[in-house]
């Protein structure tokens, strides 16, 4: 039981990690560095409330956070490929905007900075508990789990899918190897990045209505407190490959379930909350420092003895 | 003459262009939704003269983000994405809180001194980790400066609610630092931190090393073509661990400076974003020492004014944000179609 209850913390506190980290995966294999994710998940979670409190219908709720959020990265698409800004700054900027405009949006006109709570909120689906008993550990740990979990595991082989056996997954991949190249080879290299960040506006979407709709139902303006960036580091760490980003989206989801135990033990919260980012950098760390360990080239003998 | 005269003005136009835009754009969106426009936006952009002791806020508003905005210079000329001004700015505020509460005794100068070396130190420590791993293992900057703001954040949250903490005050905030360690205030300003002095001198000072050493034309080699510093001989690694240092130094000594000079004890969430604000300040300086004057001293007075339109209209003060977003988000865009100038 008690290796079950871990599973499903670890399975919740990857999940928004894993849709970011898909979410930078697919631009990065378009030769863009998208910071943007986190804003993007920043309006996904505000629209989910808002609209949720207002219709009282989850359908709709969950589509407009989604719809909001591609709406964004239409945006960010817009400003980073057809303007040609750089899309680093630009992505600092849509995050900006993500947050200076929810935060405006809760004074202007709900008047409390502090976040939006509802009263009532209605519930999204989730696995019905006692449905799993007959699979082991496993089985109980996706009890009560979101439709949204489900939709980020199979995400990740969908994405290693597109990318690997379609066209259009070769298409971008040569994108993202040599613009030129691909440019040559009859590739409209401007389509498939725009296509690269729509479909990260969708898993960042996902990624926002897990984080608001899931248990909380509520916002709060630094609600994704870095979450986008962290699926950022997963992508570097995995090096844009499809199962290495979701290997590593599990490693710091994994930390920071493993934070959260600790705070069982009365460690400082402060230091709970960091795991997931330690462990980012950390990870980082690692999997540059292997890539260039394996890199670097013979040593030379300077001096025969 | 002319010449220089025409580039600095076609250099000048596109920043004041958008700001120009965005503000405009504001305008026409306070129109709507306030029923007191006018006076929003002259509290927006001109309550900081009001009064002696709004000026004097005004200074103290300006000092970090021009600190930092002139770091992100030296970082982003070198060819580095330092995003990490935030947590350099709160290790550097944290470093010389503590220094300053560990010698309760010492004399005035030189308890302020020992503070401030701290702070430039701490800041400097944590620009030069992602500076070594982006020159050494090639991690990516944007990241590791990201991931160690949340670092740094919550490692001086610890710091500022458990050993350090004022039990009598409200909030995460440490003791009150000895007067000893205090940064006088400007004569005639009352409230205004000389500190602002010192920033405002450093901005020159950063635009002659960077245009007119050698020792910049170095950096700015490295920032700009690796492959070509290399060739000439520029040891264009070195240089980026260098920026790190110096913009992370900058970062840590705006945090000391708000600590000893402004708010005489560390204080959790004392910065409403100055990393972020000081990012766009830079940027939209286009990376120019002196430019970051007036982009710094811009934002400190918009986003006072905006504490002093949300008071007097009904206009939230976090419009400033939104705007910020738009003018980052189309900073570097290419409205014209021709390439910009790197």
């Amino acid at each position: 039981m008690q290796v079950s209850q871990f599973l499903a913390s670890v399975l919740g506190q990857t999940t928004p990690i894993l849709l970011a980290a898909l979410a930078a995966m697919i631009t990065t294999r378009a030769n863009i560095l998208n910071v943007a994710v986190e804003g993007m998940m920043l309006v996904a979670a505000f629209v989910a409330i808002a609209v949720g409190q207002a219709s009282a219908n989850v359908a709709l709720a969950f589509f407009c956070a989604l719809i909001a959020a591609i709406f964004m990265s239409l945006l960010f698409g817009f400003v980073a490929i057809v303007l040609q800004a750089d899309f680093i700054v630009a992505g600092l900027g849509l995050n900006i905007l993500a947050a200076g405009g929810t935060l405006f949006t809760l004074e202007e006109f709900y008047q409390d900075p502090g976040g939006l709570r509802p009263d009532a909120f209605p519930d999204i689906w989730h696995v019905p508990s006692g449905a799993l008993t007959w699979l082991p550990f496993l089985g109980p740990a996706f009890e009560r789990q979101s439709f949204i979990v489900l939709i980020a595991l199979a995400a990740a082989p969908l994405c290693a899918f597109v990318l690997y056996w379609t066209p259009f997954g070769y298409s971008l991949r040569s994108v993202g190897e040599d613009e030129h190249a691909a440019s040559a080879a009859g590739v409209n290299v401007k389509r498939m990045k725009l296509i690269a960040v729509l479909a990260s506006g969708l898993l960042a979407g996902l990624a926002g209505a897990q984080l608001a709709m899931d248990r909380l139902h509520f916002f709060l303006p630094d609600m994704t407190s870095g979450r986008g960036f962290i699926g950022l580091a997963a992508t570097l760490f995995g090096g844009g490959l499809p199962w290495a980003t979701t290997g590593a989206a599990f490693l710091f989801g994994f930390f920071g379930a493993l934070g959260d135990r600790l705070q069982l033990f009365q460690a400082p919260s402060q230091f709970v909350l960091m795991a997931p980012y330690l462990a980012a950098t950390l990870g980082l760390i690692v999997a540059r420092w292997r890539a260039a360990a394996r890199n670097r080239p013979a040593p030379v003998k300077e001096k025969s003895a | 003459m002319g010449a220089e005269i025409r580039t600095l003005s076609r250099a000048i136009a596109g920043p004041v262009g958008a700001v120009a835009i965005v503000l405009a754009g504001g305008f026409a969106f306070v129109l709507i939704i306030s029923s007191d426009p006018v006076l929003a936006y002259r509290d927006l952009l001109f309550a900081n003269f009001y009064s002696r002791s709004n000026f004097a806020l005004f200074v103290n508003r300006m000092t970090p983000l021009l600190l930092i905005g002139l770091g992100v210079v030296f970082s982003f000329r070198a060819g580095v994405f330092n995003v990490g001004g935030e947590g350099q700015l709160y290790l550097g505020a944290m470093a010389a809180a503590a220094t300053a509460l560990a010698f309760p005794s010492a004399p005035f100068p030189l308890a302020a001194i020992i503070a401030i070396i701290a702070g430039i130190a701490a800041g400097a420590l944590w620009g030069w980790i992602p500076g070594v791993l982006k020159v050494r293992l090639d991690v990516n900057e944007v990241v590791s400066t990201l991931m160690l703001n949340f670092i740094a954040l919550l490692t001086t949250e610890y710091l500022a609610t458990k050993p350090l903490r004022d039990q009598t005050a409200y909030g995460a905030v440490s003791f009150v630092i000895p007067q000893g360690a205090w940064i006088p205030e400007i004569p005639g300003l009352p409230g205004a931190t000389s500190g602002a002095v010192i920033a405002i001198v450093v901005a020159p000072l950063a635009w002659l090393a960077l245009f007119r050493t050698e020792w910049g034309a170095n950096l700015r080699a490295a920032g700009s073509n690796m492959r070509f510093a290399a060739t000439v001989g520029v040891d264009a690694g070195r240089q980026i661990v260098v920026a790190m240092l110096i913009s992370g130094g900058l970062s840590g000594l705006a945090g000391a400076f708000y600590v000893l000079g402004i708010g005489h004890r560390f204080e959790q969430n004392f910065s409403p974003g100055f990393g972020l604000v000081g990012l766009t300040v830079a940027l939209l300086a286009r990376l120019h020492p002196i430019g970051v004057l007036a982009t710094a001293a811009f934002y400190a007075l918009i986003l006072n004014g905006a504490a002093y339109m949300q008071i007097d209209t009904d206009v939230p003060r976090s419009l400033v944000g939104l705007l910020t977003g738009f003018l980052v988000l189309l900073m570097t865009a290419r409205l014209r179609g021709n390439p910009a100038p790197a």
